[in-house]
């Protein structure tokens, strides 16, 4: 349940920021002459509120991932966690307005299929070795 | 060849990277609290722990092998080839990490493998 949860708000965190990244990046590139100048784009990035909420909520995924390994299989999270990218091509259709192509959805299906199945093994085989921080 | 050998690269980086945060994280121990105190104390353990930054390392390594091999080759050739990191670090979590690995669970994660690469494609 604890694993479950954490992965869950994890690739909801993952999508969104990739979500807001995109956004972020393509209003930059296409507003402004001077999008071919490197340091005005990079001055542009760095001062969009967007890009940081974005890079914010990625690191949030990290954190949560990472803290999942601290009790869960590696070999249990990864393939969980590739959710994510079903949840990146759904966030792509609908909120960016990207052309799914019938490819995508089908590897959408079988990646969803996959972790249907991962995720009826058991989340830990081994113990971590550290304390339990409580 | 030296497309071959930075897609290696960057599965390899990225699976190695996997496995060894995964190893650092579990010396550390089970994080079981959202106390902000105990997290900051545990944050400090994390970014301290020679595994976890080894980890992240080989990740960095990965990275830029992966904006190297794009500077080249289509995205649409690089990507569906990473997917091959599923397998990789599965047989990392196994054989290093010790982790038992299930037929239901090699199931799964072969089909997540062939979806990734699926949805990959351009």
């Amino acid at each position: 349940m604890k694993t479950a949860l954490t992965l869950i708000v994890a690739i909801t965190s993952q999508a969104l920021g990739n979500v807001y990244l995109t956004k972020a990046m393509k209003a930059i590139t296409s507003t402004g002459s001077g999008t071919n100048d490197f340091v005005s784009t990079a001055m542009h990035t760095a001062s969009n509120p967007m890009v940081w909420l974005g890079t914010a909520l990625l690191l949030v995924f990290f954190l949560l991932y990472s803290a999942a390994l601290s009790w869960a299989d590696l070999s249990f999270v990864l393939p969980a966690t590739a959710f994510g990218y079903v949840l990146n091509v759904a966030a792509g259709h609908y909120f960016l307005n990207e052309a799914v192509s019938p490819a995508r959805w089908a590897g959408s299906v079988v990646i969803t299929m996959g972790v249907i199945l991962v995720s009826r093994s058991s989340a830990r085989t081994i113990k971590a070795e550290g304390e339990l921080f409580k | 060849m030296i497309t071959a050998l930075m897609i290696a690269i960057v599965v390899l980086g990225g699976s190695g990277g996997d496995v060894f945060i995964t190893k650092g994280m579990k010396q550390i121990g089970e994080i079981s609290t959202v106390h902000p105190r105990r997290l900051a104390g545990i944050a400090i353990r994390v970014i301290t722990n020679k595994h976890f930054l080894t980890g992240i390392f080989f990740m960095a390594c990965s990275f830029f092998a992966f904006l190297a091999v794009l500077s080249w080759a289509d995205l649409s050739f690089v990507l569906p080839a990473t997917s091959l990191s599923f397998v990789i670090t599965t047989l990392g979590a196994k054989f290093i990490l010790k982790e038992k690995i299930s037929r239901v669970r090699l199931a799964g994660t072969l089909l997540v493998c062939l979806g990734v690469a699926l949805i990959s494609l351009p």
